[in-house]
């Protein structure tokens, strides 16, 4: 009988692990190097709300993105909610040129070999995750578009609020 | 609920900061806006909750619980199906004082083979620090002679980069091998040692 339920379940968490992150999945775990060389690991962000935003330096509409994400950190961080930037390019040094032209005070990681971005399956530049205080994926935004800023505040203050 | 959320709502609406130039002017009004308390941020967890909290309650925990019965068994499983005993090797990182050693990251290669790599926060580090054990690897490797090497970065004395190296040559028999990885202190030396033993 547990036999039966073990195989039922693995049924279940097979066809899972080959799809990309979607929304109510538990957002996968990582760590990685800071720009500032500090290791950051999304689980001890737990109890927090979090916006994981994927990006490059050679992205036009991430660096347009940069400052408005940087302003909802800076607006909400008092309110339990944080922005980790994760730049795929795998090198600190452009990574640190965009975020201190852009002002970004959060903390920007660096993807080295791409596993995380691998993880996380990217279809498209910028994309964003916004994970709740559990951990659990609540939106997936593929892409940047003025305007949809608008989207992420929506989805921030529901999470922070409940 | 709906009284702390728009009490919330309020609340931001007071924390309001003067918005500067670019796309920010609609930003900030966006900001303020008050939070539409009626729509729940989990849909799931709307329905149904008005039904009887207290068996509702009891009929969670029982979930939970098989839940946790269930994750154990899957492992237990897991391990006796893809690391069988007599391929088995399994291993541990420790540290004991560690003074002279800010640990960063560990590498672990085996039979010439990068089989992972881990980076420390501060947090899992201190965890390290206080006596805490990880199990940093776990995998199958051929019966006869193995030889697994750990790379350790972190700072050393005086902050500097440090970088070391500990290689470990151990023979697997038809029992699970463990590896025990060792981050102490030299009094002697003012330096951090790195030793590998493996039991059985």
């Amino acid at each position: 009988m547990k036999l039966a339920k073990i195989i039922a379940a693995a049924c279940v968490c097979v066809p899972a692990l080959c799809q990309a992150v979607a929304v109510s999945d538990v957002a996968p775990d990582f760590t990685l190097k800071s720009i500032d060389g500090k290791n950051t690991r999304l689980k001890e962000y737990r109890g927090q709300v979090v916006l994981i935003n994927f990006w490059a330096s050679w992205c036009g509409p991430c660096r347009q993105e940069m400052p408005l994400l940087e302003r909802i950190d800076e607006r909400y961080k008092g309110a339990g909610f944080t922005v980790l930037g994760v730049n795929v390019e795998g090198k600190a040094g452009p990574a640190k040129d965009v975020a201190k032209k852009a002002g970004v005070s959060f903390p920007v990681l660096v993807d080295e070999g791409q596993k995380v971005s691998e993880l996380y399956d990217l279809e498209s530049m910028p994309s964003s995750v916004v994970v709740d205080r559990d951990g659990v994926v609540r939106y997936v935004h593929r892409g940047y578009k003025p305007g949809d800023e608008a989207k992420y505040l929506e989805v921030v203050k529901k999470l922070i609020n409940k | 609920m709906q009284r702390i959320a728009l009490t919330f709502g309020a609340l931001l609406v007071s924390l309001s900061i003067s918005g500067t130039a670019f796309a920010g002017d609609a930003l900030d009004a966006l900001m303020d806006a008050p939070v539409d308390a009626t729509v729940p941020a989990d849909p799931a967890a709307a329905p149904g909750a008005a039904g009887n909290p207290a068996a509702l309650g009891s009929q969670m925990e029982g979930i939970k619980r098989d839940l946790v019965e269930l994750k154990r068994d899957l492992v237990v499983l897991e391990e006796d199906l893809l690391y069988p005993a007599s391929t088995q090797v399994a291993v541990f990182l420790s540290m004991d004082v560690g003074e002279f050693f800010a640990l960063d990251s560990v590498t672990l290669k085996l039979n010439g083979k990068d089989v992972t790599h881990y980076l420390y926060t501060e947090k899992q580090a201190d965890a390290l620090f206080r006596g805490g054990v990880q199990r940093l690897f776990v995998g199958n490797v051929k019966q006869g002679e193995n030889q697994l090497t750990a790379f350790f970065t972190g700072k050393g004395p005086e902050g500097r980069d440090y970088r070391r190296a500990t290689t470990v040559t151990f023979e697997k028999s038809f029992e699970p091998s463990y590896v025990e990885l060792k981050i102490s202190d030299s009094t002697a030396k003012y330096q951090p040692e790195f030793v590998a033993t493996v039991s059985p």
